[in-house]
């Protein structure tokens, strides 16, 4: 079932994100929010991992979150940049919502 | 689209105030929200004695108004908001707490865990914030 998993949490602090990536089904999602926004910085190993990831897994990030974090500039091509009313058309879109609360 | 929301963190957490501005915009979609769930420390957001510095945003206060003004199902686990001290009359009351004034803020209610299974069960889609 097509799950939309939202992560927010650093990578470089904990586990979610590492966990999320190996879950990934080939046609979920995945929109980074807060300081998992980090995992976009250049030259990191999730940046790699997350360009890396099949082409049919959509991946996301909150604008409000990367702007406070200077990342705009430097997202990757596959990493869409999205606001509250793209982030409530994806949770209509994804049968299921998987919080790494 | 019918949605309920649950919120675990408290007022001053980022993830508090993203589930208020994706509740704003599920509004403004055109969705419906049948109940908003506050558990854990999400509790804290239905506080009436969370005071603010007038320079930082005042979250409860805008979760306040934006029940009030959707006329939203606020719900608020009661057995987690009696351990952080939150009560409204009736806990004053049937805890004999004679020194404590309510605290729940108006517009919300204190109930269960089976309001959030009942919600999830009803609505299409749930989604829930928490941590940072």
């Amino acid at each position: 079932m097509a799950t939309l998993h939202l992560v927010s949490h650093s990578p470089f602090t904990d586990s979610r994100l590492a966990s999320c990536l190996r879950l990934l089904d080939s046609d979920d999602a995945l929109l980074l929010m807060g300081d998992a926004v980090y995992a976009l910085c250049n030259g990191t190993s999730f940046r790699e991992e997350l360009e890396s990831l099949a082409a049919s897994i959509s991946v996301f990030a909150l604008t409000e979150d990367l702007q406070a974090r200077d990342l705009t500039q430097t997202l990757p091509i596959r990493v869409k940049s999205i606001g509250y009313p793209e982030f409530v058309k994806l949770s209509c879109h994804y049968l299921r919502i998987n919080s790494w609360l | 689209m019918k949605f309920a929301i649950a919120l675990f963190s408290p007022p001053h957490s980022p993830s508090s105030r993203r589930a208020l501005r994706f509740s704003e915009a599920l509004l403004s979609g055109g969705h419906d929200i049948i109940r908003i769930f506050f558990y854990q420390d999400g509790v804290y957001n239905a506080s009436a004695n969370i005071v603010m510095s007038q320079d930082e945003c005042d979250l409860t206060n805008e979760w306040r108004e934006f029940i009030k003004q959707h006329r939203l199902d606020g719900v608020v686990c009661i057995a987690a908001a009696l351990r952080r001290g939150i009560l409204d009359e009736q806990e004053v009351q049937r805890h004999n707490r004679p020194t404590s004034t309510p605290n729940l803020s108006e517009g919300w209610s204190l109930s269960g865990l089976g309001q959030f299974h009942e919600a999830a069960q009803q609505a299409d889609r749930l989604i829930c914030f928490g941590g940072h």
